[in-house]
């Protein structure tokens, strides 16, 4: 499904990646692992598009070239990206956003755009599913969200548009037991046989609660190991240190 | 120019001489000081001699009655209406309320008394003013439905001056909600100057609107000259997109105890619209409040202008006096102009102003594109945003649907990217 080959990336100048690989197929789990600054939000930012990178490698997502495609079409084409930090958008209404993001990617892939009656039916019963209080989704996108609404609120998104591959950047940060927890539950709630998750992670927590397939260490822009779930158990005794030096 | 003001002064029919001598006396005003330009501190954003002289070759007032057969009247809701045609009252209705209770008649204006304010375009309204309205809530009453003012203009009207003059009375403890809804027929160029007139008597409350139905390549002037008395509400939103040239001056007292006075408007400008609202706020008696906010989306080259001033009068303390001006920024050649001002004699008030203006957030674009959101979409989602807040104060259900449908269609008819 992904396919990354010797990805580096620059911003202004100073080199972030150093080459990257990573393959990841569907039904897979990834997580990868790594101290802060060693490019593990890069990796998220630049799958998803974001602007102000130089980019060099290949990165292939359904076998098409991913750098080609504006950041709207990936989201289209099945890429989701759950944020570290959700933006707040003050006056802009989150069911309303639900609703355009879904029929925008909906239209793209010429499915019937919904109307409100069976939108508002179809969020109100993923949001029940992620214990979300669905006042809050009347009202502004993100705007005074406590933190783990805010990572619920990732999570519905990801549950709405149903993509291929979700990329989730440090979903566990600032959450509790609970809502990490119901978090945890939603992605576990999703995995199929054709779809996968990138579970960018600087703690081990959360993979008691989604079990990787593989997990990846990225240290200094580059995949320094990669084993199975156990070697963030590893990690967990050892600390990032050991490995990198 | 001047020569077809005076022909049709000499021209008007069943005029007393008294009339026509106010008349030529406001024209010679007028001639003196021509056009307002940007030397003027008033017009320093706005120059519009300029806009007269790059628009028009001749500018005619003759303006004719003429008969429509049918106007789009709006359904969504139920309301009383009044029709102007190319700034003539036309007809009225109003079904939904007592009929003895609310009046209506042409605008008429005494004799021997002109405007004391110095601006030319007031001069000019003087001279060449034709059939305003005079609307009158009488005492204590409260109408029941909304009352819609069609500003008409019809498609023979290129290269006209429409000049006219309202009147807007209510009296002690009356209430009305007022919209008024241009719609521009004539896809030409014309000058509209308005000058409108409210007084609202103790206790009084009127709720005004302006809209557009479409896009308007006319040249508007309206000045608005407000008195409020003691315990009266005037509460006015401007949703003025789609003008390509407006500017609204507003000459406010709020002469009256524990008065109330609130201005808003969202706009959107497009293409190479230029719109400036202009306020004067005068507290003249004690306790009163004025609360003005001013958005802005600025595109492509437009330019909008705020020129808000507050003035408090000695005997004004405990005045509460804000205003607050905030533009979006979409293109490099947009421009946004804000001038506060405040002049204050007392010395227990309570002042303030902010004005700020930036680019849309890209941050916020990229979050919304990766949600398979366009850019283009993007934007429109966060102009509506940025313009939709003036929409929490508005209390009448019926109406704020109205105009949230309506400023909606102007944002997404419009192509931003």
């Amino acid at each position: 499904m992904l396919r990354i080959k010797n990805l580096k990336t620059l911003i202004k100048d100073k080199p972030i990646l150093n080459g990257v690989n990573l393959e990841i197929n569907s039904g897979e789990v990834h997580a990868i692992m790594g101290p802060n600054g060693s490019g593990k939000s890069t990796l998220a930012n630049v799958l998803s598009g974001k602007k102000g990178y130089e980019i060099s490698g290949e990165i292939k997502f359904d076998g098409e070239d991913l750098t080609s495609l504006q950041i709207e079409e990936r989201a289209q084409k099945g890429l989701f990206l759950a944020f570290q930090y959700p933006l707040e958008i003050p006056g802009v209404n989150t069911n309303n956003f639900l609703k355009t993001s879904l029929n925008s990617v909906r239209k793209a892939n010429g499915q019937k755009e919904l109307d409100t009656l069976t939108f508002l039916k179809l969020v109100k019963k993923k949001s029940s599913e992620l214990k979300i209080d669905e006042k809050i989704l009347s009202r502004q996108l993100n705007v005074g969200f406590s933190g783990g609404e805010k990572k619920k609120n990732e999570i519905l998104q990801m549950k709405l548009l149903d993509p291929k591959l979700s990329v989730l950047d440090e979903t566990d940060s600032g959450l509790d037991i609970d809502a990490l927890k119901i978090v945890a539950e939603g992605v576990n709630s999703s995995k199929n046989k054709e779809n996968a998750f990138l579970i960018i992670t600087h703690y081990p927590r959360l993979l008691e609660y989604i079990k990787p397939d593989f997990v990846h260490v990225l240290s200094n822009g580059k995949i320094i190991k990669t084993g199975d779930v156990s070697l963030s158990k590893d990690l967990e005794k050892t600390g990032y240190f050991n490995l990198t030096k | 120019m001047i020569q077809n003001f005076q022909e049709y002064i000499k021209n008007i029919d069943n005029i007393s001489p008294q009339e026509k001598k106010d008349r030529e006396r406001s024209l010679e005003l007028f001639n003196k000081k021509g056009f307002p330009n940007k030397k003027l501190e008033e017009w320093k954003f706005t120059d519009i001699k300029k806009v007269i002289q790059q628009n028009f070759n001749e500018l005619n007032p003759n303006n004719k009655l003429v008969k429509i057969k049918e106007i789009n009247y709006i359904k969504d809701f139920e309301h009383n209406h009044i029709l102007t045609i190319n700034g003539n009252l036309y007809s009225h209705d109003f079904k939904y309320e007592d009929k003895d209770k609310v009046k209506i008649e042409k605008f008429k204006k005494e004799p021997g008394k002109n405007n004391n304010i110095d601006n030319s375009l007031l001069d000019l309204n003087d001279a060449l003013f034709s059939g305003g309205y005079f609307l009158e809530v009488l005492e204590n009453y409260k109408l029941k439905k909304p009352l819609i003012i069609y500003n008409y203009f019809s498609n023979d009207i290129k290269n006209k001056i429409i000049s006219n003059k309202n009147l807007i009375k209510l009296n002690k403890n009356s209430y009305t909600d007022l919209i008024e809804f241009s719609i521009d027929d004539s896809n030409d160029r014309f000058f509209y100057n308005n000058y409108t007139n409210i007084i609202l008597k103790n206790e009084a409350t009127l709720k005004k609107y302006i809209i557009q139905s479409n896009k308007s390549k006319s040249v508007n002037y309206k000045f608005i000259k407000v008195f409020l008395e003691n315990n009266s509400n005037y509460e006015s939103y401007i949703f003025s997109s789609g003008l390509e040239f407006n500017k609204i001056d507003k000459d406010i007292d709020v002469d009256g105890k524990n008065a109330l006075c609130t201005i808003q408007s969202s706009l959107l400008l497009n293409g190479n619209s230029h719109q400036e609202i202009k306020t004067k706020i005068n507290h003249l008696k004690p306790n009163s409040k004025s609360f003005q906010k001013i958005k802005n989306v600025i595109n492509d080259n437009c330019k909008a202008v705020y020129q808000g001033k507050i003035f408090v009068k000695d005997i004004a303390q405990k005045t509460d006096a804000y205003q607050l001006s905030k533009a979006l920024i979409l293109k490099d050649k947009a421009e946004f102009n804000a001038k506060p001002e405040l002049e204050i004699y007392a010395d227990d008030v309570k002042c303030s102003h902010g004005s700020t203006s930036g680019n849309i957030d890209d941050e916020a674009i990229y979050y919304l594109m990766t949600r398979g959101i366009s850019r283009q979409e993007a934007i429109l989602l966060l102009t509506e945003a940025f313009l939709f807040e003036i929409f929490n104060s508005i209390e009448n259900e019926d109406i704020k649907i109205f105009l949230e449908k309506s400023l909606k269609k102007q944002i997404y008819e419009y192509k931003i990217n």
